[in-house]
């Protein structure tokens, strides 16, 4: 437990000492420095934290300033929590090596938010309190929507959009949390999990809740304001948006059904996600199949990404097998790796290219290969072919799915999704290869910025090398 | 009807009106007003169900407090980003959404 509040403690310490830092000076540029020093402290000590509890295979518990229940803000540690604690550092490390790097610079105030970002993220993977919860998600959201705004006037609309709606999902989520407290005057999950009952309140608590944390995850139907909040934020910024922030909100709703919600309620629940999931991944990968630019393209792809993340809840919450729990983890590590390294390798072809249109990478594979590969490896990452993340990911949701005749409608939905996915990838792809136009000489180029944004997708690519090992590891980590 | 039931029922409605104001209302500042208004329902309910029990649950009362702060910081937030926006979009705070609906 000690090493998952250092992972906490650490990027909090920075958020404040940088905003310090930069009160004078224009630009200090020891904050950058400073920042990503200390993500990558946390990760090591997310890291201690997996060792202990996996190995241990244990659950720890604190309740804050020892308070006892029911006025206790309890923190809960178990091995797939420690395990998220290292991938959101991972991945503030990898895009803060690359904001660090960026040209042109990023606007200063990039580092004190976005060590805000890992502390509430941090922060929402250890609560195990519904109404503190609620908290992280606003924290979440509020320094979300800043890193949006980072990228200029040009943002504000969509950073607007994305700020009311969360807001009024977030109090959706509220008002859910009020009837379960009314009802059962605890807030505690673990207290919680034993008592629900599949009564008509205890439903209708459910689905307010759902409702909002769909909305803020963008989970299909209520992805609207997505595409645009991610397109127009700042590279490293869509990076973090699409491979982390829409993933919080998700770990949530996983808790709120597959641990406590009554199981019939769970049942009845089930196909309604599954079925989402399989919309999603269809119209988000028709859309991205359609999009003009390249940055849209990617943001409508994390649309349809989650489609995967969301049938695996419903066939987890459908079926009750725990291997799709572990299809639904693999997807969230295989998507954020690949999507960060995407986002960071089409904010690069947009100052490279000079241009944000899809049709500018016509050539690209000559002209600036170490990006162009980049977008490659993590395309194939997303739709799932081996060797990748991705393809073991969606390998243990569709082989329980292909030993049970009467699961084809899942399998083939599953089977859809990839053939749109490929769609998409393959068309930006297939550009790459055409003879590059002479004129379009890239302008700076930048060797380190190109080969991290190429670092996270050849991660995704390793997971595969660790197959079976790592489905197996899984199940044990995703059981408590 | 008891007095609680009365604040529970008009907590509920005010935010389902929040909610209604929010989905179909399109100028800035009243749907910011509208989440304003849905925070408020929220916090209505949650102090009727204290009030259920005597003394008040003071569970719920710290859950108001801490709302209060989350709703103030977010609403100070979402108006400041909302002016920020009408001043760099051709001065009106009316702005459409570009091609957006209507209604």
């Amino acid at each position: 437990m000690n090493y998952a509040l250092a992972s906490l403690a650490i990027p909090f310490t920075v958020a404040l000492l940088t905003l310090l830092l930069q009160r004078r000076s224009e630009a200090n540029p020891i904050v950058p420095a400073i920042t990503v020093l200390a993500t990558a402290v946390s990760l090591v000590f997310a890291g201690l934290a997996l060792e202990t509890q996996a190995v241990s295979g244990a659950v720890s518990h604190l309740n804050v300033g020892g308070w006892d229940s029911p006025l206790a803000i309890r923190l809960r540690l178990t091995p797939l929590k420690a395990l998220l604690l290292g991938f959101v550092a991972l991945i503030h490390l990898l895009t803060g090596l690359y904001a660090w790097r960026a040209k042109p610079k990023i606007a200063r105030d990039y580092w004190p938010l976005s060590a805000l970002l890992h502390t509430s993220l941090a922060a929402l993977i250890l609560s195990a309190d519904i109404f503190n919860l609620y908290v992280t998600l606003e924290l979440l959201s509020l320094s979300a929507v800043a890193l949006v705004c980072l990228s200029g006037p040009k943002a504000y609309t969509p950073a607007l959009y994305y700020l009311l709606l969360s807001l009024g999902a977030s109090l959706c989520y509220l008002m859910g949390v009020a009837v379960i407290y009314g009802q059962y005057g605890v807030l505690d999950m673990t207290v919680l999990a034993g008592i629900m009952e599949a009564d008509h309140s205890t439903r209708f608590a459910l689905l307010l809740m759902t409702a909002g944390l769909m909305l803020k995850g963008a989970l299909w139907p209520l992805h609207l304001w997505l595409p645009e909040a991610h397109t127009y934020a700042p590279t490293p910024v869509s990076a973090l948006l699409s491979g982390l922030v829409v993933k919080g909100p998700l770990f949530i709703l996983w808790q709120l059904w597959n641990n406590l919600a009554p199981e019939a309620l769970a049942r009845e629940m089930g196909p309604l996600f599954a079925a989402g999931g399989v919309v999603a991944l269809v119209s988000g990968g028709w859309s991205a199949f359609r999009a003009p630019f390249i940055k849209t393209l990617v943001a409508y792809s994390t649309v349809a990404q989650l489609g995967y993340a969301l049938m695996g809840l419903g066939l987890l919450l459908f079926l009750q097998e725990r291997i799709y729990a572990v299809a639904l983890w693999l997807f969230v590590l295989a998507h954020g790796l690949a999507k960060v390294s995407m986002f960071l390798a089409a904010g690069e072809m947009q100052t490279l290219l000079g241009s944000k249109r899809v049709t500018a990478m016509r050539g690209a594979t000559q002209t600036i290969p170490i990006t162009m590969s980049a977008f490659a490896i993590a395309g194939i990452s997303l739709i799932g072919m081996p060797p990748t993340g991705g393809f073991l990911a969606k390998w243990s949701l569709l082989e329980p799915l292909f030993t049970q005749a009467n699961h084809w409608p899942w399998a083939s939905g599953v089977l859809l999704g990839t053939f749109v996915s490929a769609a998409y990838v393959f068309r930006a792809i297939a550009l790459g290869f055409y003879q590059a136009p002479m004129s379009r000489e890239p302008r700076h180029f930048d060797r380190v910025s190109q080969w991290l944004a190429l670092l996270p997708a050849l991660l995704v690519g390793l997971m595969a090398f660790a197959g079976q090992d790592l489905i197996a590891w899984m199940a044990g980590v995703t059981q408590t | 009807m008891s007095p609680e039931l009365l604040y529970l029922v008009v907590g509920a409605t005010i935010w389902a009106v929040g909610l209604g104001g929010l989905l179909l209302v399109h100028h800035m500042l009243r749907r910011v007003i509208a989440v304003n208004l849905m925070g408020s329902g929220v916090f209505l309910v949650l102090v009727a169900l204290a009030a259920r029990s005597s003394p008040p649950d003071p569970v719920l009362q710290a859950l108001v407090v801490t709302g209060l702060v989350v709703a103030i910081s977010a609403t100070a937030f979402a108006v400041r980003l909302a002016s920020a926006r009408a001043q760099h979009s051709s001065g009106t705070p009316e702005v459409e959404r570009p091609g957006g609906d209507e209604s």
